[in-house]
């Protein structure tokens, strides 16, 4: 891979940006190098190694190790190279007698007190400690070991990943200082003085029982083995590593999975990675051992109904077996009923076959992604004013961000290395503005410097973003060249007008937010005064009958701010899941085929249809929603569901339950027997990230290889199962590896014409568009021109949602995630991720729990329009009073089956954000909470055999 | 608690329209309705919203019942 930097190599310091450079001498050789870089830095960069013990390239110089003490011509003593900044004509030397004795007693000192059990140390032939010894070449520790001494000190071993013994630390802060400078969390502390100087989390707590969250940045900042991984523990060292991404949300992190032949010891995240440079989360460096989980699916199954046992057959009789009902079904009932739900979680490779595999072998365009009820109010918006369904930026912008702006969205809890970097630049100085019901932990970053929280009521989002556009105008505070040169005046003009009514001021919107006028006008001035503003957005903006125009009203501000177009602004998306942006590029929607372009362009199809050889349907297709009206009302009967789970996460549970029960032949392709999977009559084993070759684009657009570290357990990566059964469907498809689907893909979208895997392989990652104009991608979009042209400005009206609180229902419901869990958990659930969060509960605020006579633990039955579910109370103060909050991780939670139909006007998008309940304290779990336990114990009887297949009888469920 | 498909197909088409009011003038609002319809709803919803129309149609505002119309005769 092409990178600036050698990603395996430790420079000591973090690299300087300057165009300043810096000429200096270190053993000899002349070097130039950019001003404010240290003499540690500059000598890595000689390929010169300074011994060193408490410096690292992601960490601000800390110099109390003194072992990369240098001699500089001209200076007193011997400073640390780690904290000397490089100065023109500097003469530096690195070794000589003096400067390997100073470093032999340094580590004569250290290794006076640490443990000498190297040989059976878990970090042994990986400890930088180890190493510094030889480099010094210490060979006696003339104090012998008899002293006072930690060798006895107590061991934490509380966290499930990661063991603490401070008896091999040397205090060199590395592990403090990552977490406050790379995770921001400042869990991790020096107590004590002198020789009493320990690590500590938090005050003297163990690990678990402190604020740390489990990143892993200390472990991986740890020059010993104080720090370390329990799988090295257990296992030993890893012998070799692929580069490869996470499968966990939006960021995209690049991770080494460090191999023992075919088994993952442990994930490291990758510093040449481009989306998170080295750092992680609890979920991707450590909850990788769902992959080889017990629960794992691994042999294709079969039934007839969903009350037979599943019969275990091979990959031929399991594929001719869903052909054979699918074409039976299409014969029967037409070409359009069945359809395939492509996923957020497989790669863009999986993903286009699946919608390729509906539209040229099905013959419709009935196909759909789970980013439909998540960001699919994001393209409609974005299309529709900036001209791409794509957030702008790099992560790294946010970095030149002056005041950001976070809308709807959690990120310390959803993308927390995205988080981390956000936090960095509000440590900085950044100002901070939260538009959330929720008191989201962002608010309460350490050393923030300037915080806005614009508490709204839950479905007031659009009110609330025409009043700051509102004071954008009345103050005369729009970017009135921007505008000019950049966006259609006639639309620009015709907003202006709607956006400067009296009925959009603060002081009018206020009763409908809840959020005072001047706290509004004071934000409006913050983002439109600032010289970079940035928008970051989540599903608290898009799961919302106007999600879409939301989105708009985002882009709209943005527009008329000046706030497109460069470096630290922009309208960023966060995507929920690792591949949202490429399931949605990859032509997953109805009415879109790959790239976003429309089916009834004649033009458009014309090339697929040449490429495909297949004549494709005009008319957009079903929608998921759309397709689980038509099962219950008879038109549609057949569904292949490639990893996605809609049992659990779709809203109204019950609906979705009864419309899959109403199909003749449900094929899901999943890793796990999951809630979907439950009604299906083809369950064929998917593969995990792990076990496949292909490629995510995150939430900045940045296209990244996945590459297989271990043959898929059940024999096929998901592309090849795909391929199969199209090819049993009498639609052929032949593909050798899915680098010859990125090739069709390229030809076929022209915004990735220029992708490929060699130049993925080169450049480490790519950001679409990749085209002719932009060969090796586009870090920032709309630079010069919109995709359009001219930035279009949309009306935004408020409505009210009908889903609406009344004596009835007097709360209002909104669900949202957790750290520790993924999306409906199947796989975090999979893992010891589970003692964070091992059940779903219901936040309520002091004085709705008091009104109600709820105390903390209490069981709650939460009651909506669309069901009834019971969960254990949590009393919080993060929400406003009137405003509970709940997590769906736990299918046995039902938090869906309370969320309604109500959905985007645009998009049909989910309004999970948004549902009023009552809620009253029960004895008893709910009806549907009754069947769901028997029916999903039912099932797991089913999947292990222990039914005996009951003779064939009239009205059998389907 | 489930829906017929008619009924989520009116609450959708009047929802589109109720969030299109802006353009001016009822006729104005239902061709923007009409295209979204005709560009975003798949060929047996269009039927259906149509085969209801032209049976009764009351449950339908004004201006989704004037973009079905125009759904209907092309003119979208």
């Amino acid at each position: 891979m092409l990178q600036h930097f050698d990603p395996n190599k430790d420079y000591g310091t973090p690299a300087r940006l300057s165009e300043t450079l810096v000429t200096l001498e270190i053993d000899g050789s002349e070097i130039s190098v950019p001003e404010g870089t240290s003499v540690l830095r500059a000598a890595a960069l000689a390929d010169i190694n300074i011994p060193k013990l408490c410096a690292s390239d992601n960490l601000d110089a800390f110099g109390s190790c003194r072992l990369c003490a240098v001699r500089i011509d001209g200076r007193r003593g011997y400073p640390a190279s780690c904290t000397t900044p490089v100065a023109e004509g500097m003469r530096v030397t690195t070794q000589d007698s003096k400067l390997a004795k100073l470093r032999r007693n340094i580590m004569e000192l250290y290794i006076s007190d640490h443990p000498l059990d190297c040989l059976t140390c878990p970090a042994n032939g990986d400890c930088e400690l180890q190493d510094m010894a030889g480099a010094v070449g210490l060979r006696e520790v003339r104090y012998g070991f008899d002293g006072e001494n930690h060798l006895e000190a107590e061991q934490d071993h509380s966290n499930p990943y990661f063991s603490f013994d401070p008896s091999k630390c040397i205090l060199c802060s590395r592990c403090v200082r990552a977490c406050d400078e790379v995770q921001g969390t400042f869990a991790l502390t020096i107590d004590g003085r002198g020789f009493d100087s320990q690590v500590s989390p938090g005050q003297n707590a163990a690990f678990m029982d402190s604020e740390c969250v489990s990143c892993g940045a200390c472990v991986q900042a740890c020059p010993t083995a104080t720090l370390m991984e329990k799988s090295v523990i257990d296992k030993g060292q890893p012998e070799h590593s692929v580069i490869t991404t996470c499968a966990y949300c939006g960021v995209g992190c690049s991770f080494k999975a460090e191999m023992k032949g075919d088994e993952v010891i442990r994930m490291v995240p990758y510093k040449g990675g481009d989306a998170n440079h080295g750092h992680s989360c609890v979920k991707g460096r450590f909850a990788f051992g769902y992959a080889t989980h017990k629960d794992r699916i691994k042999q294709p199954m079969i039934r007839d109904s969903i009350d037979q046992p599943w019969r275990e057959v091979g990959w031929e009789e399991a594929i001719a077996f869903a052909a054979q009902r699918l074409k039976a079904v299409q014969a029967e009932h037409g070409r359009e009923s069945i359809g395939g739900i492509t996923s957020s979680r497989c790669t863009n490779e999986e993903t286009y076959l699946v919608q390729k595999l509906v539209r040229a072998a099905f013959g419709n365009n009935n196909t759909d992604t789970c980013a439909r009820v998540c960001h699919s109010p994001t393209g409609y918006g974005l299309k529709l004013t900036l001209g791409e369904s794509a957030g702008t930026q790099t992560f790294d912008s946010v970095m030149q961000a002056d005041t950001i702006i976070v809308i709807g969205a959690n990120p310390t809890d959803a993308h927390p290395v995205f988080g981390s970097q956000m936090r960095r630049r509000l440590r900085e100085g950044a100002q901070l503005i939260v538009i959330d019901p929720r008191r989201i932990d962002l608010l309460k970053t350490p050393h923030l410097k300037d915080a806005q929280h614009l508490a709204l009521r839950p479905g007031t989002n659009v009110a609330l973003v025409n009043a700051l556009a509102h004071v954008v105008i009345d103050e005369g505070l729009e970017d009135t060249q921007f505008i000019a040169e950049r966006c259609d005046t006639q639309a620009y003009q015709a907003w202006r007008d709607f956006i400067s009514d009296q009925r959009h001021a603060p002081e009018r919107v206020e009763s409908i937010t809840g959020v005072p006028a001047e706290a509004v006008r004071r934000a409006a001035r913050s983002y439109a005064k600032a010289a970079n503003g940035a928008i970051y957005y989540g599903l608290g903006v898009t799961e919302h009958s106007q999600g879409s125009t939301m989105v708009i009203g985002i882009a709209n501000l943005a527009m008329a701010t000046g706030n497109l177009g460069r470096e630290g602004v922009g309208v960023n998306p966060l995507r929920g899941q690792n591949n949202v942006q490429g399931s949605c590029d990859m032509g997953s929607f109805p009415h879109e085929l790959p790239g976003y372009q429309h089916v009834a362009d004649a033009a458009v199809r014309g090339r697929f249809e040449r490429a495909w050889g297949v004549a494709l349907d005009d008319e957009p297709g079903l929608r998921i929603p759309n397709m689980f009206d038509a099962a219950i009302a008879g038109t549609f009967k057949a569904l292949y569901v490639q990893g996605e789970d809609i049992a659990q996460s779709d809203p109204n549970t019950q609906h979705v339950e009864a419309a899959l029960r109403s199909l003749e032949c449900l094929i899901v392709q999943d890793i796990f027997l999951n809630e979907t999977a439950k009604f299906a009559h083809v369950l064929l084993p998917g593969s995990t990230f792990l076990e496949k070759n292909g490629t995510f684009t995150n939430a900045e657009r940045r296209i990244n290889r996945v590459r297989k570290v271990m043959a898929p357990l059940a024999g096929k990566e998901d592309w090849e199962v795909t391929v199969a059964l199209s090819n049993a469907l009498g639609y052929p498809m032949d593909y050798r590896h899915p680098s010859e689907i990125m090739d069709e893909i390229a030809r076929l979208t022209p915004t990735f014409s220029g992708v490929d895997y060699d130049k993925l392989e080169r450049l480490g990652s790519i950001q679409w568009p990749c085209d002719e104009r932009h060969p090796d991608g586009t870090p920032t979009m709309h630079v010069e021109d919109f995709p359009i042209g001219r930035g279009h400005f949309a009306i935004t009206e408020y409505l009210a949602t009908e889903e609406r609180t009344n004596g009835r229902f007097p709360l209002l419901l909104t669900t949202g995630r957790i750290l520790s869990q993924y999306n409906v958990g199947a796989q975090t659930r999979r893992t010891h991720n589970q003692v964070w969060h091992d059940e779903d509960v219901l936040e309520v605020h002091p004085h709705d729990a008091e009104v109600r006579g709820i105390s903390d633990g209490d069981w709650l039955g939460i009651s909506s329009r669309s069901g009834q579910t019971v969960l254990r109370a949590r009393i919080s103060e993060r929400m406003l009073a009137g405003v509970v909050y709940t997590t769906f991780h736990h299918p046995g939670s039902g938090a869906n089956v309370i969320t309604t139909d109500s959905s985007d006007w645009a998009t049909n998008c989910p309004e999970y954000k948004v549902t009023a309940v009552q809620v009253e304290k029960v004895s008893q779990p709910s009806a549907w909470q009754r069947h769901f336990h028997a029916f999903d114990e039912l099932q797991q009887r089913l999947l292990e055999g222990h039914i005996q297949q009951p003779a064939p009888e009239a009205g059998a469920q389907r | 608690m489930s829906h017929s498909q008619l009924d989520m197909l009116i609450q959708m088409a009047n929802q589109i329209a109720d969030n299109n009011t802006h353009h001016g003038s009822d006729a104005a609002a239902a061709h923007y309705v009409a295209t979204h319809l005709h560009k975003f709803w798949a060929r047996s919803m269009k039927q259906q919203i149509i085969g209801y129309h032209d049976d009764d149609g009351n449950r339908l505002t004004p201006v989704a019942r004037l973009a079905v119309r125009q759904l209907a005769s092309g003119e979208s």
